[in-house]
């Protein structure tokens, strides 16, 4: 087996080997090595700009965490402590809403991830068209959402096209949108059919990085599809599939619009989100303070869980 | 190595791409410096920035074209007008209130008036408004108590907002009923709507007798519909607790369950809004429901897409011995903006848009209903029976109360409701527990 | 170069003789995309449906082919939302958005990945996880921030006096400068990247500049490519930010110009449609000209691009 040729590539730091040839030791007075120095100046300007206009946005709704605040007031935030985030505790809704979180991002997830692989090993291969296959796919993530969403919302009603072809088969019509029980599962339909096309695009992406003979040397070894397929191109996709899974739960966990556009929340909860949550407090009752400690308990999470699942898919990276 | 060439090749077109884009970025900033500035501040040339409450093409028409080129000429003053769509504006307001780049005059719903007042953002324009004459003032009555918050006008409302029922008079006929005699309480509306309920042999119902919204908001503007037909109320007179946990309120619940639920239910797909679907989509114009709850400019957008059908409005109901009610009141309105420069110059704008002429062709423009009693003389009344029916049932529309936090008591409210409607707990304990948790609310906004 | 050339020939050969020709087996594969296109798109389908439908008719029954079809509805949407504007505007936005992504957020994902410095992770992570929150925290700072630009907009040094990027086309660009996320995206790629090609363009003398620019970012067409494709997506669907910045209608963009069409309670679905459609069609050719740089992953062969 080619295992030898295959290069691990790492999930959250180059390869030890990658840094400098030399040993330890010797890597630590070189610290500050030019390289290291140019590296660090090639971050600058995109490092500078995201502290300056995300990182310290960011802070400020950290600090306004611990206020009272309302956008309107002329007043300004009024220091409260941590009285947000214990209020969280006994929240029901936003436990209820986490709850809703949770599921979507675990049920979305692994569909989208794993349809999505499917589909970019198939437009991986050269052949004539393949490059409308790949537009065709790529299309549900670009086309409007509020206005797609019309025809969803009209797919999911009564005399919607998703209970017509019921009825081509007999089957009595759903209350797709309308039932606690169907409701989530209908958004993330929707949500997966959006999702569909950015990470086939992705792990195409991915794909074309795998060098090439890395698959010769597979097929000199007489490795069969599966074969190279699990000791070629995962091994290869791997930092590709990092990317994606993380900014799926990233995303995922922010899921907002799809279900401000079909369901509002409802039927009974079923599909608020927290980020459905946060929006609420802080546009429509304009409490900034409340919406912030969510967004932080919920950004958290995302960062717990990212990590988690990455090494739990990929394994062995510390 | 040609690789080298080829790549200083690409390297020097990612360079020219790079000029090209940075030319482009210098027309940008150029775009970005002739460009508005809300803040007029100084003296000088007197400019109104406004925020208008729409996005429906004659209605920009009509401002652009009409009003603005007016208004501008009459008072000397430049006026930059932006429209957003109500359902939109918060966001933008947050952030410009925030910054101090709210417009001089903006327009929202009346559920916001009272969170405005409350932060000191809006003018008090009782002054302004008794210095109207009183013939104006009479002509207004009906759309401005909507506008008012604790008795003083905030809000200019430049529509009126009203759901009455239509319903399908051939239908009515083939049920053996007499469409020139509709019910006139909710008792008879829903025996009515029992005998033109059609269900299939499972038992589903296939054609609704009568359909009133209950997705989410619009299910507490159903309640609210019942609840002011028992003579019951949502909020005591000072705003400051809680009223639908009543005998009225149970009533108005359990009315409002039955039609969805049990065996001589009336009404399918509890939780669909059908009020927002597209017009050849409406349950009236498929053949679905027998009896519709709807608004004005749908009720016209359902005639048009269903030519020959004889559909017709009805008057507002009540239940036995109460007074007759709908739910409604004022639309979208005008507010100016507590830190306006020249306020009299912002008054005189709204008064412009309130004037008779302009305000039918606005409400014309959205297929509203307008604000004064007046326009039903005009053509756009005369020429619409479903506008002539409003506006004589005017007084009849009541409103959700303008109470700091009342956007929180709804939701509160309607979460309460879903649960009562879909049978999770019973009307009385659903509306307990909304309404202590709307006294809290009202409590801590208080 | 040719001695690679040579292997590659060889194993094509072998392909062939294990009966690997091209277009074998690839029937199968083509069947199962056409059929998930075709599924797919039918939401687009019907997109495309309703902005040939008369508005009255407008969902009104589920064929696919509207009865009495009509062009209309794209005149309105031109005419009443000013779609030609907005398609300019939202175009200038998106090829800043593009060009700044590709080389910024590019350059810093490299360097996380091939030029590692002290505390490049911590780093690192701090800039992506910005994109863990939500929008809704973070808009009214961004807002106070795109008022606040010193010497813009009338604003003197300390960025008082005037309305800075407040409703221009540089504001509504303003957050998507550099996106966290193709740092990321950058990163990742890279991390797979040969590294001995830098070395021995190292050992020849030539800088870090030169050795991206000529050596790595030949290789990182794929990367580009979606950078590009997803900075252009990015910024072309954003609603609530353009919103918020914006006031005037010269500078609003193709999300502002559909919403016209989107009232409460007063969705007019022709126009609605008919705007998508148009609005759909710029990225799309943003994605065929771009997914291009996907030349195909198994036959061809590597860096010539």
């Amino acid at each position: 087996m080619a295992t030898t040729v295959i290069l691990p590539a790492d999930v959250d730091s180059p390869p030890a080997g990658r840094t400098s040839p030399e040993p330890g030791g010797v890597r630590k007075r070189r610290r500050w090595s030019r390289t290291a120095l140019i590296g660090l100046l090639f971050v600058l300007p995109a490092g500078l700009y995201i502290v300056i206009f995300q990182l310290v946005p960011v802070l400020y709704g950290l600090v306004l965490s611990f206020t009272k605040y309302s956008p309107l007031s002329r007043s300004g935030p009024v220091f409260t402590g941590i009285e947000n985030y214990t209020d969280l505790l006994s929240d029901a809704d936003f436990g209820s809403a986490l709850l809703v979180t949770g599921r979507y991002v675990l049920q979305v997830l692994p569909i989208t991830v794993i349809l999505a692989l499917g589909l970019a090993i198939l437009v991986n291969r050269p052949f004539k068209g393949v490059g409308l296959f790949r537009s065709a796919l790529y299309v549900p993530h670009i086309v409007s959402l509020t206005a797609v969403s019309m025809v969803w919302l009209w797919m999911y009603s009564q005399t919607g096209l998703f209970n017509e072809v019921l009825g081509w088969f007999g089957a009595p019509a759903q209350s797709w949108l309308l039932d606690s029980d169907s409701a989530l599962n209908a958004v993330s339909a929707m949500r997966i059919w959006k999702a569909l096309g950015s990470n086939m695009v992705l792990l195409l992406a991915g794909l074309q990085s795998i060098p090439r003979d890395l698959y010769e040397a597979a097929r000199v070894d007489g490795a069969g599809r599966w074969a190279t397929f699990r000791y070629v191109t995962l091994p290869g996709l791997r930092p590709m599939l990092v990317y994606v899974i993380a900014m799926d739960i990233i995303y995922l966990a922010q899921g907002f619009a799809e279900i401000y556009v079909l369901t509002q929340g409802g039927p009974l909860g079923s599909t608020t989100t927290v980020n459905y949550l946060i929006y609420t407090e802080a546009f429509q009752y304009n409490s900034m303070g409340s919406a912030s400690a969510m967004a932080f308990v919920l950004f958290a999470l995302i960062i717990g869980f990212s990590l988690l699942t990455i090494r739990g898919v990929m394994g062995r990276n510390r | 190595m040609d690789v080298h060439s080829l790549s200083r090749r690409r390297t020097a077109r990612l360079a020219a791409r790079i000029t090209a884009v940075a030319a482009v970025g210098a027309i940008a900033a150029a775009l970005g410096g002739c460009a508005t500035s809300d803040d007029s501040g100084a003296g000088g040339d007197k400019t109104l920035s406004v925020w208008l409450p729409g996005n429906n093409q004659t209605e920009i028409d009509l401002v652009t074209n009409t009003i603005v080129p007016a208004f501008e000429e009459e008072t000397g003053a430049t006026v930059d007008v932006t429209y957003v769509d109500w359902g939109d504006i918060s966001t933008k307001l947050n952030a410009a209130f925030a910054a101090g780049t709210a417009p001089d005059i903006f327009g929202h719903g009346p559920a916001a008036t009272a969170d405005f007042v409350a932060n000191g953002r809006i003018l008090d324009l009782d002054d302004r408004v008794a210095s109207l004459s009183q013939e104006d003032r009479d002509d207004l009555a009906a759309a401005l108590p909507g506008g008012q918050v604790d008795g003083a006008q905030y809000l200019m409302p430049l529509s009126l907002q009203g759901y009455l029922v239509m319903y399908d008079a051939d239908a009515f006929r083939a049920a053996g009923l007499d469409p020139d005699d509709p019910p006139s309480t909710w008792e008879d509306l829903k025996a009515a709507a029992e005998k033109l309920t059609q269900r299939d042999a499972s038992g589903t119902i296939t054609r609704s007798g009568f359909l009133t919204p209950s997705q989410a908001i619009a299910r507490q503007q159903s309640f609210a519909t019942f609840l002011f037909g028992q003579d019951g109320s949502l909020v005591n007179d000072e705003g400051t607790e809680a009223t639908f946990d009543s005998d009225e309120g149970a009533a108005a619940l359990d009315f409002f369950t039955s039609l969805y639920t049990g065996d001589d239910a009336v009404s399918a797909n509890l939780g669909e809004d059908y009020l927002n679907a597209p017009a050849a989509q409406q349950p009236l114009v498929q053949g679905t429901a027998a009896m519709t709850v709807q608004a004005p400019s749908m009720m016209q957008q359902i005639v048009d897409a269903s030519p020959g059908r004889d559909l017709r409005v009805m008057p507002a109901l009540s239940f036995e011995g109460g007074e007759p009610a709908a739910f409604g009141g004022a639309g979208p309105g005008l507010m100016i903006n507590a830190d306006a420069p020249d306020a009299d110059l912002a008054w005189s704008f709204i008064q412009f848009m309130l004037s008779p002429d302009i305000s039918t062709e606005y409400t014309q423009g959205t297929g509203t209903i307008p604000v004064r009693a007046s326009a039903a003389d005009s053509d756009y009344a005369k020429n619409s029976a479903i506008i002539t029916m409003f506006l004589q049932e005017s007084s009849h529309l009541h409103a959700n109360p303008n109470v700091v936090g009342w956007v929180q008591v709804r939701d509160a409210l309607d979460k309460q409701l879903e649960r009562g409607l879909n049978g999770v707990a019973d009307s009385t304990s659903v509306l307990k527990d909304a309404a202590d948790e709307a006294d809290k609310i009202l409590a801590a906004n208080g | 170069m040719s001695a690679a050339a040579e292997t590659r020939r060889a194993s094509a050969l072998r392909r062939m003789r294990r009966g690997h020709a091209p277009g074998q087996g690839r029937v199968g594969s083509i069947i199962v995309l056409m059929v998930v296109t075709v599924l797919v798109l039918v939401p687009f389908a019907w997109v495309i449906s309703l902005s040939l439908t008369p508005e009255s008719e407008a969902f009104g029954s589920v064929s696919l082919i509207p009865a009495h079809p009509t062009l209309e509805n794209y005149g309105t949407a031109f005419s009443d939302a000013d779609l030609g504007r907005a398609l300019l505007n939202s175009g200038i936005v998106g090829v800043v958005t593009v060009v700044t992504n590709c080389l910024l957020a590019v350059l810093a994902g490299y360097a996380f990945a091939m030029l590692p410095f002290p505390g490049n992770r911590a780093v690192f992570y701090t800039l992506i996880s910005t994109a863990a929150i939500p929008i809704s925290v973070t808009l009214i700072p961004l807002f106070l921030m795109a008022r606040g630009i010193p010497l813009v907009g009338g604003n003197d040094i300390l960025g008082h006096g005037g309305s800075g990027l407040l409703d221009t086309l540089a504001g509504v660009i303003l957050p998507y400068i550099v996106m966290p996320m193709n740092i990321f995206l950058a990163r990742q790629f890279f991390l797979s990247a040969p590294l001995e090609m830098g070395e021995a363009a190292r050992m020849d003398g030539a800088g870090e500049l030169r050795i991206f620019f000529s050596v790595y970012l030949p290789l990182a067409k794929p990367l580009i490519a979606v950078v590009a494709i997803f900075s252009f997506t990015g910024v072309w669907d954003d609603f609530l930010w353009p919103l918020v910045v914006t006031s005037s209608q010269e500078v609003q963009t193709v999300q502002l110009a559909l919403a016209r069409f989107l009232g409460s309670g007063n969705v007019q679905y022709g126009p609605l449609m008919a705007g998508t459609v148009i609005a759909t069609l710029p990225v799309l050719v943003v994605f065929l000209f771009n997914q291009r740089s996907f030349i195909s992953g198994l036959s061809d062969g590597g860096v010539k691009g």
